[in-house]
């Protein structure tokens, strides 16, 4: 909320200050491009003065946290440089780097930054005169694109009417096939608590309002009857697992397809074991949200996926436990043209649909707290040493917030669509999200159900795309 | 339209300005400052403190931190010295604290108070008065101490027990001797076992069991005590078993706080506000009190 | 005061909101902002949902306390430090359409802002806001007021009052305060008939029996702060997330952090919400938290709405707005806590083992 120092920005395409001149930070890696910086200056080449460097050990040092507070700080555009491939220092550290900028700068794109603020360019120490170039044609580029937008939700907007997402989901149960299903599942679970399989199973009971499911912790064998199942199971009841397992050796947990993908990624991040687990996957009727379906339910046929331990259908409870690397969870998602629209809108008009929903965000987290794969013991957000996301509940802080929650999860979200249930304010974190997870299979192909398969953004390849860097 | 103008109260956030006079460092990470008002400052009608009461400490760009005042009490025209001079005494643990470290003398920073309640040292009149300080908790003991001794006549006998994690943990090594020095003034300093050197020539042990072992009669003693939660925990159970009532023990409660006024909801112990209520509390006020400290 | 009211037509209301605009007022109403109904301040009369019933997805407390604000300003120059108060608010604000509920959350807002040394900022808001409350026409289904002593059609906390009845708006003055909103009052409002009390009777009967909670009884204070450490609380709140989104949606919480935002040149001392669900919210720099589960905290938030009084006839801190119910993503319902604890810890006794 710091503004005396910050450019006066014109939100949008606003007019332009007379006399504006871009503000740039560069960030630079110490071994290579700040001292090509520092060739391009002994050899007295001139480019633009319009660059300030941050020098930093490698750009896999590099965080987009750096690159959002520079914009937070009223910087127009980025420059992010280092070694060539295969040149690091450290000898890969620049070639997770190009991965998650690859990822970071789709984001920024998609939200609305114009391209021509945020580049990335390798500049070896012998370089100067690259150097000069990279800098006097970033220059141009934030020139162009003028001032930053503010930080700010846009007043007496009308806002952007994003296409629907059509109809479609798991076919309808009927309410005796759902009683046998809760009954089914009530079996299976009283089973395998009186069996001392498991020391806990984490399912669903019935809330307080009408429709509503809530989780629900039995230890009992003969407590089962409190389980139940229905559209209004929505929780990833996996966000529980890493508590239970504090008290019991083995968990059972009641899920539905869509929140494998999670407990794959907790098992891939060695954040619980596949035999610490016994999984009843259900047949779902699909989630609600409101009185409707909830869109990650539209492309779903809502069968319980067959690497569970247990499946429960209306047919009965059945041992499973298939191979995961055989397993496929293919899942095209109705929401996918609704990112293609937002693409498809000028940046201004992305800007300030971002900007409003961000401006909503309370800070209440639950985005976070949600999120099965959010389960670090102390989050960026509550760091304040330095602290690199504000505390301020604005749209600069909020925009930090929600950029970086989002880019911790890239590669590693399994869409299960929790965080944006959560949300109090509505924001379309689901979107984001998808987003980004698009992005990431289209660059680096798609991550399975597989927990020995490697997510994208700790890996590389030598020959990955790099079409945007200079 | 400056806020002082559409609403005629002060802001209670905004700090007055202090320069730092002098500072002395205890151990390697805590230290004590010594501060003055910068010129023209302390017109902020400041009205002096009693013994218990703290401060809101700020490093510009940093933060605030709560400070125990640590000096000799300043009342107005109660004292010889006319301009007030603030001590803490602090440990560098955190962002704000660290911050503070990096300053040197002639340095500025924020100071708001005095907050909170204070030690009922007119209650204290004529017994004999045991201060029992852990580690850093010995700062929040110090101005009470410091005005005891200096009125020494006033009361009976004061043992002062000292105690540090290890010899190079201990606080106020300095002035000990000149404490020790006053007629009917005790020092007992003590480190955990484990903690001493070779010449070390104090008690080695924990406090609670240094403290059974001074054999002090619960008789009219007001016990003062202040330190980690663990120790109070163990100091607690021991006065317990030598005879002491909860009436006669008091000690400071210390729990995260932001605003010092009773407004931000941090520090509350159930309808307890530590800034505002506290942070000076008998054992059995304590005992009323949720376990939530 | 004499007690004036009048029977307004929609269209008549907005004339009225326009007048507001135009003396140049913040007049701040719920609207629609991407399918979210939010207080926010109205740019035009259209723009407002004046609606017979619904809530705001979160109460209109940001109105006074914002959920961030500088507390004071700096800058930094060489070792020298030049400090300057925030800006006081420029315009009157009228916050319109509060529900009965939030009306009264603001009154528990004032007991902590203006209690004790006063919050200069906040009490520069208040004094210059007039709230007009809309009386629910229909409870939502998590809403509970009537079990904490409020009432769809309360007026506690309110300068005027609206009344959503058949015969049309039902505007009604209750303070001071609320009669200087109006210059000169329209001649072709209609004077409401006294008998029209009747019909409010009847709106506050039918939509009270609409919830069907169990009222929360003054005594349980007490009973609750004695079974503190029952196990009863482990197991009711373990489902617990440690999000806010409770304490953020209220109308009533209140707690806030204060952090330095700064950079090399400035900064601030910024206040922004906080909450007590939060692990940091206690956590001291030495690591000890006295508030280390989630457990811990979330009856910390719920002892706060309903017990830790200082008078035991002191109203609960809880409204029954029912937000923290409708939203809790791990869908934890307070009123059923406080009800089940109370139960637990009077069947087992206050000291059963945690
Ligand atoms: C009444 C009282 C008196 C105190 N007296 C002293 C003293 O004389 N000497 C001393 O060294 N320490 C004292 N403390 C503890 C001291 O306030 C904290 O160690 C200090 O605030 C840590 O700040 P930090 O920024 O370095 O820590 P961080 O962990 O970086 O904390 C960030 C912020 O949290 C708050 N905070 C964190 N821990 C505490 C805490 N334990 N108590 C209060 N606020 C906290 C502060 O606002 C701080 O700025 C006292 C605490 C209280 C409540
Ligand atoms: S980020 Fe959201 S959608 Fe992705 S795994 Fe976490 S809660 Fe689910
Ligand atoms: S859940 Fe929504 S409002 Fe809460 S912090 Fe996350 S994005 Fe912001
Ligand atoms: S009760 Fe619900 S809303 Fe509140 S902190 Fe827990 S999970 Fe979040
Ligand atoms: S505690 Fe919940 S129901 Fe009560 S006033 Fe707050 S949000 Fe509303």
């Amino acid at each position: 909320m710091t503004e005396a120092n910050v450019t006066v920005a014109e939100s949008g395409t606003g007019s332009v200050p007379e006399g504006w001149q871009p503000h740039i930070v560069a960030l630079v890696c110490n071994w290579c491009s700040y001292a090509g910086a520092d060739m391009a200056g002994t050899t007295r080449l001139e480019y633009p003065a319009n660059v300030r460097m941050v020098r930093f050990p490698c750009t896999g040092r590099m965080s987009p946290l750096m690159i959002l507070k520079a914009f937070e700080q009223g910087a127009d555009g980025v420059l992010v440089s280092g070694c060539h491939p295969g040149d690091c220092h450290y000898v890969q550290g620049n070639l997770v780097a190009r991965r998650r900028f690859t990822i970071f700068r789709s984001l920024m794109d998609f939200i609305g930054i114009d391209l021509r603020r945020l580049h990335f360019a390798w500049v070896s120490a012998a370089e100067g005169h690259k150097w000069a170039r990279v800098v006097s044609d970033v220059t141009a580029a934030v020139s162009e694109a003028g001032p930053l937008p503010a930080f700010e939700s846009p007043e007496d907007w009308d806002g952007v009417e994003l296409p629907s997402v059509g109809d479609g989901g798991p076919q309808e149960l009927t309410a005796d096939q759902l009683d046998l299903l809760r009954a089914n599942l009530r079996r299976a679970a009283s089973e395998v608590l009186a069996a001392k399989r498991v020391g806990v199973v984490i399912g669903y009971g019935a809330g307080s309002l009408p429709g509503q499911n809530v989780p629900k912790l039995v230890t009992d064998s003969s407590a089962c009857e409190i389980l139940d199942w229905g559209h209004g199971c929505v929780n990833n009841l996996s966000t529980y697992i890493g508590d239970a397992l504090e008290h019991n050796d083995r968990v059972a947990v009641v899920v539905k397809t869509c929140d494998l993908g999670a407990i794959t990624g907790l098992i891939r991040e060695d954040q619980v074991r596949r035999d610490q687990l016994l999984l009843i996957g259900m047949q779902c009727p699909g989630v609600h949200s409101g009185s409707a379906l909830a869109a990650k339910c539209l492309s779903c046929s809502g069968d319980p996926h067959p690497i569970c331990d247990l499946v429960v259908s209306v047919d009965g409870v059945h041992e499973s436990c298939l191979d995961p690397s055989d397993a496929a969870l293919d899942m095209p998602d109705a929401r996918d043209e609704q990112i293609a629209y937002l693409e498809s809108l000028p940046y201004a008009e992305r800007w300030r649909y971002w900007q409003r929903q961000f401006g909503r965000c309370l800070r209440c987290y639950a985005c976070r707290a949600a999120c099965p794969l959010c389960y670090c013991s102390s989050c960026i957000a509550d760091k304040h040493r330095p602290q690199w996301v504000p505390t301020s509940i604005d749209n600069a802080g909020n925009s930090t917030w929600n950029i970086i929650r989002a880019i911790h999860l890239a590669g590693r979200c399994s869409g299960c669509d929790e965080c944006a249930r959560a949300c109090p304010a509505d924001i379309r974190l689901d979107l984001i999200n998808r987003k980004l997870a698009l992005e990431v299979e289209r660059q680096y192909g798609r991550v399975g159900l597989d927990p020995e398969e490697k997510s994208a953004l700790i890996d590389f390849r030598m020959e990955d795309s790099e079409e945007f860097i200079l | 339209m400056p806020l002082a103008e559409a609403f005629p109260i002060p802001n209670p956030y905004q700090p007055s300005l202090m320069r730092i006079d002098d500072f002395f460092d205890e151990t390697s990470d805590v230290r004590t400052l010594r501060l003055r008002f910068v010129d023209g400052d302390e017109e902020r009608e400041f009205s002096g403190w009693e013994p218990g009461q703290f401060g809101q400490f700020t490093v510009f760009g940093a933060g605030e931190s709560v400070f125990a005042l640590a000096n000799q009490p300043w009342r107005p025209n109660g004292n010889s010295e006319d301009t007030p001079i603030i001590e803490c005494t602090f440990r560098a643990i955190g962002k704000v604290t660290h911050a503070l470290r990096d300053m040197s003398e002639g340095q500025v920073i924020g100071f708001r108070g005095p907050y909170g309640n204070h030690f009922p040292i007119d209650d204290w009149l004529g017994k004999d008065l045991v201060f029992i300080g852990g580690g850093i908790g010995m700062a929040a003991l110090r101005s009470a101490l410091l005005d005891v001794i200096d009125r020494k006549q006033e009361f009976g006998d004061v043992v002062i027990l000292n105690g540090a994690r290890s010899v190079a943990d201990m606080v106020y090594t300095e002035e000990m001797p000149r404490w020790q020095d006053v007629d009917g003034v005790r020092v007992v300093r003590t480190v955990d076992p484990g903690g001493e050197t070779e010449d070390w020539d104090g008690e080695v042990g924990l406090l609670p069991n240094v403290f059974e072992g001074l054999n002090l009669e619960p008789d009219g003693r007001i016990v003062v005590a202040c330190g980690p939660p663990i120790m109070l925990h163990y100091l607690f159970l021991s006065l317990g078993k030598t005879g002491y009532s909860p009436e006669q023990v008091v000690t400071t409660l210390e729990n995260k706080m932001k605003c010092g006024i009773g407004h931000c909801g941090r520090c509350y112990v159930g309808p307890f506000s530590v800034c505002r209520d506290g942070p000076v509390v008998t054992w059995a006020e304590l005992n009323e009190l949720p376990k939530d400290y | 005061m004499d007690r004036t009211q009048w029977l307004l037509t929609e269209s008549q209301l907005r004339e009225w909101v326009r007048s507001l605009l135009d003396a140049g007022n913040s007049v701040v109403a719920p609207v629609e902002e991407d399918g979210v109904l939010l207080f926010r301040p109205l740019t035009s009369e259209e723009r407002a949902i004046l609606a017979p019933s619904g809530k705001t997805r979160w109460s209109p407390k940001e109105f006074l306390f914002p959920r961030s604000e500088p507390l004071y300003r700096y800058t930094l120059d060489g070792g020298e430090v030049e400090i300057e108060n925030p800006p006081a608010p420029q315009r009157p604000q009228v916050l319109f359409g509060v529900r009965s509920c939030d009306a009264g959350g603001l009154l528990r807002l004032d007991e902590i802002f203006l209690s004790g040394t006063k919050d200069p900022l906040y009490a520069a808001r208040r004094e210059s806001t007039t709230v007009v409350s809309m009386a629910c026409a229909a409870a939502d289904p998590e809403c509970f007021c009537t079990a904490v002593g409020g009432s769809p059609v309360g007026e506690e906390g309110s300068d005027l009052q609206l009344v959503p009845l058949e015969e049309g708006w039902l505007l009604r003055v209750l303070t001071e305060k609320g009669e200087a909103l109006f210059g000169d009052v329209d001649e072709r409002w209609q004077d409401a008939p006294a008998a029209i009390a009747k019909e409010v009777e009847k709106l506050e009967r039918r939509v009270a029996g609409q919830i069907e909670r169990s009222p929360v009884k003054q005594e349980w204070s007490k009973t609750l702060e004695d079974g503190f450490e029952h196990e009863a609380w482990d197991r009711l709140a373990q489902h617990c997330l440690g999000c806010s989104v409770c304490a953020y949606v209220c109308p009533s919480c209140s707690c806030f952090d204060m952090n330095h935002e700064a950079n090399a040149w400035c900064g601030e001392q910024c206040r922004s919400w906080d909450a007590c669900t939060f692990a940091i919210f206690t956590h001291h720099a030495s690591g000890h938290n006295p508030r280390s589960t989630h457990q811990e905290r979330y009856r910390q938030r719920v002892l706060h709405k309903f017990a830790f009084k200082a008078e035991d006839d002191e109203p609960f801190r809880c409204v029954g707005c029912g937000r923290c119910v409708a939203l809790c993503p791990a869908g934890l319902d307070i009123v059923d806590t406080v009800t089940a604890a109370v139960a637990a810890i009077r069947e087992e006794g206050a000291d059963a083992a945690r």
